[in-house]
């Protein structure tokens, strides 16, 4: 190693300049990465591929500004030098873009490598003085790409892209085999055919010019620098927050979510009002703000009327409620900008805007976006197209951000382009599956099946004879990833019960492709008619199935309980090889345990007496699995587990995805029974796992909800006479439980799904990263759960899946495994898969809700009976009131007051009719005045109401409704509608039964005796890092009498560590 | 702006370093006639210049005088040209202070000082530049200067700091490094039998893995900044 210095002139804190001096160590041997690498470099990890014409060396400019052309996955063999990588990442306010460059590299999908060419010995050149940086940035790169040429002895021709003219004609003629040319040119020649690159580099370079000649016109105020945003908050002058811009006034209303308890602002418990364009100041929904409060006397409150349609925005006498913290942003800390799905505007619209130059402003289909302004040449060719755009700048001087488009997705209100509009919109990216991936897929055929390794059934458990193993699942499923055993022990005092979940780890091996695809998925996504599946359809409809009589492999717990008090008394974790005797569904196992007469497919082939041997013992096993799953949620429930309600609707389609119907599902014992032998196992894997690696495990918490959230079950409950405590988990089950109007059975339902809504999504996270007592899951009642059951459909079951094999390697092999990853990698998963899981959520509602409204749109409101529906009112507004329709599961405004004034009246027969009059609010009920007199709508009232589609160019489709009976809806040919209404309440039946029940319940943190007694907590504390410094063998009593000096040295604001209570 | 990166994907540290490397060691013993041993030695960017006077008898107030063993005087001063903005006291302040006494405790388990009952031995050690690893720098200087007098000690002490990111340990941490924000810590050692002589942790988080930097990185490195001081 050669040992340079470099000098660096940085700022210090007070501003002053600082001469900094930093060593700087060259090296010959750095690797090149490089498949046809001659000099024998050691190139672990990814590698350019040796099969390329070329290699491509971007400089630090065209990385900066043309990333995005770089991430097209069909240009390959791009070396990124070190350099180009500092720019970006030196570049403030740039770290998005670093990450994704980040990425980029870490991606095996993309044969892109980076060179550390500035610890080169050959390829570094120090910077001259006076030099200034673009041009030694360029020289860097430049002698990088002539280095990279000899070092492959010339082999691969070198391609080196600059914007940079200059640079061009400095060096293009120096060495033969190294080019320099322009990124246009490059693409020309090499990629004539690849039109999206061609279209994104148009785009983005006529946005980079748009960008020079900008008004001057001062629109918004400055952001304030980074440094006086840093002290204001550490001051408590400003306060730092995501900004969440209302959806139903996206012009006038925004908030600021406070961060977490880093304000020092004690009064501040409610979110921060923005009012307005200006005050909110360029930050668009999703970043990170800073805002600075007004003072009190100009606070204001937030509307609570509903507004109809999009757009129009009316102030002034508009109802408000109380005063809230207000204020306005001074500066943005971390921009959050996505892709976002715009639509083209019609052409009447663009001629008008089209005189300067060729600039459009897109209306994004997010409506808390703002309109985007881009550059093209196509705006007539796109209008009414909805086409995906990126946000490059919002400069001080400008109305609306500047943008650039990316690629199309197609005509707007088309089923497809809506669908990738929901895609795109929730940031989910699923392309098929390549060819590599596939390629790492065992192979099967109808000649060659796959066959159980010889291999694995010396290692694994055999249960193939010894244990009656069936699956149930919904009828035709494809991927069965879980499968129950239960049976007694010889002796009859313990009976063991078996959880078997398919051994998706042992197909897809940790870093593999298609691991990491499955990462980046991390859960299979399910649309209203169509799902993306998490791993290739070999596995997991095929191998890690667990399909009724074939060998397979599977992850087992193994209970072995008391026969009588059901104690567990001993726990099995391990591999096993099974195969499942039956593969039941749903319908057919409540069938079997209500001693019906029914079908069992894989017993129809015997005779009688066999046939009913082997039912009597299927079904043996299944009133044996009722009695333990009873007994365990029994005890749930005696902690304080909660049983709540989603309004999810299912859609059923025809061959043409087509809506014919709603269909209802009876909520079965069974479903329950399932489930909880699911909770049951992946609690006791948490366990397992949380043992055996304290600080690295992915558990799954739920946190109890904040008290704030709960007003409008409280005062809805309060409407109807029942008083609700919302104290602890088990005493909000308890008043739920009583909150039952023999009359109407809707209203327990409405007011779980209140309940519901109060509580935040349960979230993964890793043990290292909260404290114990975090780790409760509040909806389930248990200290400490995980997701271990379907690893066919969820990432963070693959991962749980590793962990528990290596707790069992670790407790076998006494310590030759540790897990993979560590706390930080772990917690950045946990955060990862917590997005998209909730991104797959909202992708679901969203497209169920699309379906709806296709379900609606043929059908003519006037005549069709199926747009009259029944409706509960549920909360009440300034002008009108939100109900749900338990027929269609829909949710939805009704309004009293119309953009004219006149309200809603009601006849003598109950019918209603427009006319002008007044609204008065009350808490639980709303009147309307007129010439004809007073009509009253109050919570939980049934009424009537027309559904119609309302259909818009820009945004999705949406549904109106309208009232025109305060009575009941009464149909001839139906029930009376509460009745049918609870039939036609669906749970969530689209995600396992299992993953709606624990987003229920809750109990506060439970103390150790430790804790209670001496507030003392078990995790690291001072004792234990003393104990650990004693066995590091310090030399108290060595032979020669040496003075061992022991000096452990904390800031005082380690000594939080000492106790957590 | 968000801390420097430390440690790159591909294993680099700021200065080009790999996790496990030390930094470029220079040393010179003798370099003074009038002082009865003195050193100078360089890691890296940080120099030290280290004197030893002695043994000779107790200076000062005779009361400080022990009667089985010689007394170790030991002062640490840094130039006030060694950083990047000028210091303004180069000697006395609280660290200093600190830094000498740390000193003084590793050399009283160094050198065999029963073999000088009522005398005195000076150790002074001063940075001409600081980049990082003062205190582990000084302790080899003064092991040199020592040397260089001709007095006994039971073996060399060495010493090396080893910070902790991404929970990957990082040997002989600079300036940068140790400002970085992550935990530091310094070990003096006595290499021949393994005993540590000084153990000192900075940390703004909790040290879950002290035993791991310990072993993987400390006891193995230092046997390579013993072979290098002892040249």
């Amino acid at each position: 190693m050669i040992k340079t210095e470099r000098i660096l002139h940085l700022k210090s804190f007070r501003g002053r300049k600082v001469r900094v001096v930093r060593e700087h160590y060259l090296r010959e041997e750095v690797p090149c990465y490089s498949a046809v690498c001659q000099a024998g470099c050691v190139n672990d990890g990814k590698v350019l591929s040796g099969e390329l014409t070329h290699y491509v060396v971007p400089d630090a400019s065209v990385v900066a500004d043309y990333l995005e052309v770089l991430e097209l996955r069909e240009l390959q063999g791009i070396v990124f030098t070190q350099t180009a990588f500092q720019a970006v990442q030196h570049n403030k306010g740039r770290s998005r873009q670093y990450n994704r460059l980040r990425g980029l590299l870490k991606d095996p999908r993309h044969n892109c490598v980076l060179f550390a060419n500035e610890f080169q010995e050959y390829s570094y050149c120090p910077r001259e003085k006076g030099e200034s940086q673009d041009k030694w940035q360029t020289k860097c790169v430049y002698s990088a790409a002539v280095w990279y040429h000899d070092h492959l002895a010339g082999l691969k021709p070198i391609v080196m892209i600059t914007e940079d003219q200059a640079a061009v004609t400095q060096y293009s003629s120096l060495n033969a085999g190294v080019y320099v040319i322009s990124i246009q040119d490059y693409l020309q020649n090499f990629w004539p055919d690849l039109q999206a690159a061609h279209e994104l580099y148009s785009s983005i370079s006529q946005a980079l010019q748009e960008k020079g000649s900008e008004g001057t016109e001062r629109e918004y105020a400055e952001h304030l620098p980074a440094e006086v945003l840093e002290a204001g908050i550490k001051s408590g002058r400003y306060v730092q927050g995501i900004l969440n811009v209302n959806k139903h006034r996206a012009q006038c209303e925004a908030f600021i979510r406070i961060e977490g308890s880093t304000n020092k602002n004690t009064d501040l418990n409610s979110d921060v009002l923005v009012c307005g364009v200006k005050n909110r100041n360029r930050a668009v929904h999703g970043d990170g703000v800073v805002v600075e409060l007004f003072p009190k006397s100009e606070w204001r409150g937030k509307t609570t009327a509903l507004t109809e349609g999009q757009g129009e925005e009316k102030t002034g006498e508009e109802a408000q409620s109380q005063p809230m913290p207000t204020g306005r942003v001074v500066g943005i800390l971390q921009r959050n900008w996505r892709d976002y799905v715009v639509t083209f505007p019609p052409r009447e619209e663009t001629q008008s805007q089209s005189r300067n130059s060729q600039r459009i402003l897109v209306v994004p289909w997010d409506q808390c976006i703002p309109k985007i302004r881009i550059s093209t040449q196509q705006a007539d060719a796109l209008q009414d197209h909805r086409v995906v755009v990126r946000i490059d700048s919002w400069e001080s001087t400008s109305l609306y951000p500047n943008g650039h488009s990316v690629r199309v997705l197609g005509r707007a209100g088309e089923l497809e382009t809506e669908i990738q509009t929901i895609l795109i919109e929730n940031c989910i990216h699923v392309p098929p599956f390549s060819e590599a991936q596939l390629r790492e897929m065992p192979v099967i055929s109808p000649e060659k099946p796959w066959r159980v390794d010889p291999g694995q059934v010396v290692v694994r458990r055999d249960l193939r004879d010894t244990h009656l193993v069936f699956s149930i699942d919904p009828r035709g499923c494809e991927d069965v990833d879980d499968t129950l055993s239960v049976h007694t022990l010889p002796g009859g005092e313990v009976l063991e019960l078996g959880v078997h979940i398919a051994d998706v780890t042992h197909f897809v091996a940790e870093g593999s492709l298609t691991d990491l695809e499955a990462r980046a998925r991390a859960t299979t996504y399910y649309l209203a008619d169509r799902r993306y599946d998490m791993l290739p359809a070999v596995l997991s409809a095929n191998l890690c199935s667990l399909l009724g009589g074939v060998d397979r492999y599977a992850m087992s717990v193994l209970w072995e309980l008391d026969a009588r008090t059901l104690a567990v008394k001993k726990v099995w974790y391990g591999r096993t090889l099974i195969r499942s005797s039956y593969q039941l569904h749903y319908e057919l196992a409540q069938a079997l345990l209500k001693g019906e007469n029914a079908e069992v497919p894989e017993l129809t082939q015997l005779g009688t007496e066999e046939k009913d041997a082997k039912l009597a013992q299927l079904t043996q096993a299944l009133e044996m699995l009722t009695h333990v799953a009873r007994h365990l949620r029994a005890k749930r429930d005696r902690e304080g587990a909660l049983e709540l309600e989603g309004v999810e609707v299912r859609a059923q389609l025809d061959e043409e995805k087509n809506i014919t119907a709603l269909v209802p599902r009876q909520p079965l014992e069974i479903h329950e029974t399932v489930a909880e032998c699911m909770i049951y196992a992946n609690h006791w894997v948490a366990r397992k796992i949380q043992e055996s690696f304290p600080q690295q495990a992915l558990l799954r918490h739920h946190p109890p909800p904040r008290q704030e959230f709960f007003c409008q079950l409280v005062d809805s409950a309060k409407a109807r006479g029942f008083f609700c405590s919302t104290r602890s988990n088990k005493a909000l089950a308890d008043s739920l439980e009583q909150a039952v109007d023999p009359q109407d059975p809707l209203v327990n339902k409405l007011l779980r799904v209140m309940a519901t809504q109060a509580m935040s999504n349960a979230l993964y996270f890793s043990t290292g990263a909260c404290s114990q007592d975090q780790y409760y899951h509040y909806g389930l009642a248990l200290d400490r759960y995980t997701h271990f059951t379907s690893p066919i459909r969820r990432y963070a079951d693959m991962v749980v899946h590793r962990l528990l094999t290596a707790a069992i390697n670790l407790e076998n092999a006494a310590g030759h495994s540790k897990p993979s990853a560590s706390n930080k990698e772990l917690e950045e998963m946990a955060q990862h898969i917590n997005n998209k899981n909730r991104a797959a959520q909202q992708a679901q509602r969203l497209s169920t809700e699309l379906f709806q409204c296709l379900y609606f749109k043929d059908k003519d409101p006037q005549v069709d009976q199926c747009c009259v529906a029944d409706a509960v009112i549920y909360a009440i507004r300034a002008n009108g009131m939100l109900v749900f329709i338990p027929q269609y599961g829909l949710k939805g405004a009704v309004y009293l007051r119309n953009r004219e004034g006149q309200v809603v009246t009601v006849g003598q027969d109950g019918s209603c009719e427009w006319q002008s009059g007044s609204v008065q609010r009350y808490p639980e009920r709303i009147s309307t005045t007129c010439s004809r007199g007073t009509s009253t709508f109050s919570l939980f009232d049934h009424i009537t109401v027309r559904i119609s589609v309302q259909a818009s160019r820009y945004h999705s489709v949406s549904l109106h409704m309208e009232v025109i009976s305060n009575k009941p809806h009464q149909n001839a040919e139906q029930q009376p509608p509460q009745l049918q209404g609870r039939s036609q309440l669906v749970q969530e039946v689209v995600r396992l039964a299992e993953e709606q029940a624990h987003d229920k319940a809750a109990r506060g943190p439970k103390f150790s005796k430790e804790e209670r007694e001496f507030c003392q907590s078990k995790s690291p504390n001072l004792y234990s890092l003393l104990e650990e410094v004693r066995e590091l063998a310090l030399i108290e009593q060595s032979p020669c009498g040496g003075t061992a000096v022991k000096s452990l040295q904390y800031r005082p604001y380690s000594a939080g560590m000492l106790s957590t209570c | 702006m968000a801390g420097l990166e430390l440690l790159s994907d591909q294993g680099y540290r700021l200065d080009g370093r790999k996790a496990t490397e030390l930094r470029k060691v220079q040393a010179r013993m003798g370099v003074f006639s009038q002082a009865d041993g003195s050193a100078y030695i360089e890691q890296g960017n940080t120099k030290a210049l280290a004197v030893v006077y002695g043994p000779h008898e107790v200076r000062g107030s005779r009361s400080r005088t022990l009667h089985d063993r010689a007394v170790i005087n030991c002062q640490y001063s840094m130039a006030t040209f060694s950083t990047a903005e000028r210091k303004r006291r180069p000697h006395g302040d609280r660290k200093s202070a600190e830094m000498s006494l740390h000193l003084k405790q590793t050399f009283e388990a160094a050198v065999m000082t029963q073999l000088y009952p009522r005398s005195q031995i000076d150790i002074y050690v001063k940075i001409l530049q600081s980049d990082g690893g003062n205190y582990s720098v000084c302790v080899n200087a003064a092991t040199l200067a020592v040397i260089d007098a001709g007095i006994p000690m039971r073996d060399y002490v060495c010493a090396c700091t080893v910070g902790f990111v991404d929970e990957t340990p990082l040997a002989d941490l600079c300036y940068a490094e140790e400002g970085g924000g992550g935990s530091s810590l310094a070990l003096a050692l006595l290499p021949r039998g393994g005993q540590i002589a000084l153990l000192q942790m900075d940390a703004m988080t909790a040290c879950k893995g002290v035993s791991k930097v310990l072993d993987e990185v400390v006891r193995q490195h230092l046997q390579d900044v013993s072979v290098l001081t002892r040249e």
